[in-house]
């Protein structure tokens, strides 16, 4: 039996009004989630993921009415709900495991009780992921694993990895592959930090060595890895074009989509003709990936696919090379400087570097164009020399 | 049987989903019928830019006097299903008065004839609305002077409603000079108006500005439209031709600019509904999203009909190829109601006013 809308809201606000009491603030992505104790209440309560069905913690709610939900938990700024769209570790699992490992993982993935990261990436095979070389061997109760990958964010606070590895070296590349949940915290796994431009420490390198991950982390068929990580990617550029971190001085920081129109004013520049050309066009440049993005789920929900789902993450690119490129057109030779005594010119620095995170980051620019160009306008795809040919038998380098 | 517009049950509002999904279909079906390209260019090469018969049938489907109100013989719909129409009138680059329709059975309802498409009105905005920063119209007592610059379909019309910061006024046609204009966009006719004598008031100056916008919102639609046919020709160009052994389409210096142009188009179609839905509800944020979908529509479809014709080479340079009259439309629509660059500093402006 379907409730009313008004019930609903109801429900969920008297649940806000006895429950929420405001949590610390969550800006890195990595590891696990400090707001733990209160996703895992939200996920109990099943405003986590309230499209899915009740045996998921879900609550089978209709598209209109999950959002319902999503409204009640922003108007209070409370986290959690929503995450049958943006979690993209739960609903891979969801998707694609096990039912006896989705039983463990699910409600640990929902309430971010589990540190994650994404080994994909390897020093041979960046765009072209089907090239992966970490093997993964059958054992007896599950498989060993064998090679390195790179650029992994968050390795080092991560218990579980989303590992692609090669387990057929006898048939075309992207027949081979097989998708695990591999456990971070063993001997074999060796997490070394790399230096980035930003000059964090977020992505690493990894060197797995023998490890072992036991025959229930398997998600989807053997050799059927590719079609989940179409699923993963999926979910990751949708969140991508969503928006990506924002400044990190903390200095009180205008906010929201017309946050530039705030720096511009607190600049004294709102004068300029030209700057006042350029502030308008990067905010409307965000408010139109937004209405793409709603038109998208609208037309999502009635049933029929969107092609414009996949442009967020190549415009939100656009977006935050361009804002970065007009925050230190608003700052001059202020931009020149760094450090916390400069938090405007330590942020737009910093969001100048950062943008690479999505320019290249889930597939970069250009790979998202091929997959805009192939999948959703239906060009011809280029003519690929190793795509039918035993992996084996592959030139590497 | 022919097609008549679904008319709605009580109110502009009521119109469902259901009913604009027939609606637009209807649209659809005349245009493919009775607005070919052939069409298109015949009508582009004649006198006077204007097909009588075909404005009949628009009118029959009620798609004439869409947003006039049904007292007045119109269909009583409001901006969002005049975008849906103007977004196929712009796939199909309809060459046809119904944005000065739009307009006109606005500002004055009660003009005869206007909603049922016998008669035709042409609106010239002066003042403070003047786009063209051209005009010179005035009023002195009950006297209009000067001339309007631009005036869309001014030529073909009956009467001349004029829409100034001093109220609306119609003038008849007899009771003005009209010099037709050398356009580059010969599907978009205009004429400098010369005024030199009585008019009548017809509607005060309150009304002008939201008019303006609907004008705006059905250019809007028209763009997105006219962007997301070129894109489409562009796409079954570079799947078709071939060279090097492959179609042009699998190289990615094209493929990646049919990327971006989706980008642009999808964009485009997102602002203008939005606009439409706003105007629509008057909501409080209308300036900002009238003013988002004037530059980015018409950005976007400057953009999809130039690099669509890169993307074609030499046959797109050919006065046969329909790629050039989607090109010359989305650079007479981009100049219409005010360039990006002022909807640019009036979309600013109604940021700051927000914030
Ligand atoms: C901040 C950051 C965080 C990351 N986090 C992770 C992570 O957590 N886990 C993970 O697995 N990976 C991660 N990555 C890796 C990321 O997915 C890869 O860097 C990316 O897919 C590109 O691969 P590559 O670096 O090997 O570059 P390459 O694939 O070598 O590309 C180099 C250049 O060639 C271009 N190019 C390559 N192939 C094509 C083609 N077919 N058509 C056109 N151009 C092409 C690329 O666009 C690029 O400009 C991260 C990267 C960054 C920058």
């Amino acid at each position: 039996m379907s409730m009313s809308d008004e019930a609903l809201r109801g429900e969920v606000e008297a649940w806000l009004a006895a429950h929420w009491k405001g949590v610390p603030a969550h800006s890195e992505s990595f590891g696990r989630d400090p707001r733990s104790e209160w996703l895992a209440k939200v996920r109990d309560a099943g405003w986590a993921v309230p499209r899915w069905s009740s045996e998921w913690q879900g609550r089978g709610l209709s598209n209109d009415q999950a959002k319902i939900v999503e409204r009640a938990f922003a108007k209070v700024g409370a986290p959690g709900a929503g995450q049958d769209r943006s979690n993209l570790w739960a609903n891979t699992a969801l998707a694609h495991a096990t039912d006896s490992f989705k039983r463990e993982i699910v409600p640990q993935l929902l309430a971010g009780e589990v540190g994650m990261c994404l080994l994909y990436s390897e020093p041979g095979a960046g765009s072209d992921l089907a090239a992966v070389r970490t093997r993964a061997d059958k054992v007896d109760g599950g498989w060993r694993v064998t090679g390195q990958k790179v650029w992994t964010s968050g390795a080092r606070v991560a218990d579980y990895g989303m590992l692609i590895a090669r387990t057929d070296w006898d048939v075309p590349k992207h027949r081979g592959i097989s998708f695990f949940f591999l456990p971070m915290k063993q001997q074999g796994v060796e997490v070394r930090p790399l230096r980035q431009i930003t000059d964090e420490a977020h992505f690493n390198e990894v060197f797995i060595d023998n490890a072992f991950i036991p025959e229930e982390n398997l998600l989807g068929p053997l050799n059927g890895g590719w079609g989940v990580l179409q699923t993963a990617l999926a979910y990751e550029r949708s969140v991508m074009g969503d928006g990506a971190r924002g400044p990190r001085s903390g200095a009180d920081e205008p906010k929201g989509d017309t946050a530039l129109l705030a720096l511009a004013r607190e600049a004294g520049r709102l004068d300029d003709a030209v700057v006042r050309q350029d502030v308008a066009q990067v905010i409307a440049w965000r408010v139109l990936n937004k209405l793409n993005t709603a038109r998208a789920k609208a037309e999502l929900a009635q049933g029929t696919s969107s092609p414009i789902m996949s442009l967020g993450k190549l415009a939100m690119s656009r977006i935050l090379h361009e804002e970065a490129r007009v925050r230190t057109m608003l700052l001059g030779p202020e931009s020149l400087l760094e450090g916390p005594d400069h938090p405007r010119a330590e942020d737009a620095n910093f969001l100048s570097l950062n943008a690479y995170f999505t320019s290249i980051g889930g597939g970069t620019d250009q790979i998202q164009r091929n997959i805009i160009g192939e999948r959703v306008l239906s060009l011809p795809k280029e003519p690929e020399i190793d795509r039918t040919i035993p992996f084996r038998e592959v030139r590497a380098g | 049987m022919t097609d008549t517009l679904v008319r709605p049950p009580m109110s502009a509002a009521a119109l469902d989903a259901d009913d604009r999904a027939a609606l637009v279909e209807s649209v659809r079906r005349l245009l493919a019928d009775r607005c070919t390209e052939a069409d298109v260019r015949r009508i582009m090469d004649s006198e006077s830019g204007h097909d009588p018969a075909l404005w009949r049938a628009l009118a029959d489907l009620g798609v004439v006097g869409l947003v006039a109100p049904e007292a007045a013989g119109g269909a009583g719909l409001g901006p969002v299903e005049l975008g849906m129409v103007m977004e196929e009138a712009g796939a199909a680059l309809l060459p046809a008065p119904l944005i000065s329709t739009a307009l006109a059975t606005t500002l004055a309802p009660d003009l005869p004839g206007v909603a049922d498409g016998s008669r035709i009105a042409a609106v010239a905005f002066a003042g403070s609305h003047d786009w063209t920063g051209r005009s010179d119209v005035r009023l002195d007592g009950d006297r209009l002077s000067g001339t309007a610059r631009f005036v869309p379909d001014a030529a073909i019309a009956d009467v001349i409603v004029v829409a100034s910061d001093d109220g609306v006024f119609a003038v008849e046609r007899g009771d003005v000079e009209v010099t037709p204009l050398p356009v580059f966009d010969r599907t978009r006719r205009m004429a400098d108006v010369a005024f030199y004598g009585p008019a009548t008031r017809i509607g005060d100056a309150a009304r002008v500005k939201a008019t303006r916008d609907l004008g705006m919102v059905a250019l809007a639609g028209e763009q997105a439209g006219g962007a997301r046919r070129m894109l489409e020709i562009t796409v079954a160009y570079a799947t078709d031709r071939h060279q090097f052994g492959r179609a042009i389409g699998s190289f990615q210096a094209i493929k990646h600019m049919a990327a971006d142009l989706l980008l642009e188009s999808e964009s485009a179609t997102s602002a203008a509904r939005d606009a439409a839905r706003q105007l629509a509800e008057d909501a409080p944020t209308v300036d900002a999203a009238v003013a988002l979908a004037a530059f980015a529509c018409a950005d976007a479809f400057v953009r999809v009909a130039k690099d669509g014709v890169q993307m074609h080479g030499g046959i797109a340079f050919t006065w046969d190829h329909p790629a050039h009259l989607y090109l010359r439309r989305a650079r007479s629509g981009a100049q219409l109601f005010g360039d990006s660059a002022v909807w640019r500093e009036r979309y600013i402006q109604a940021l700051e006013a927000q914030a």
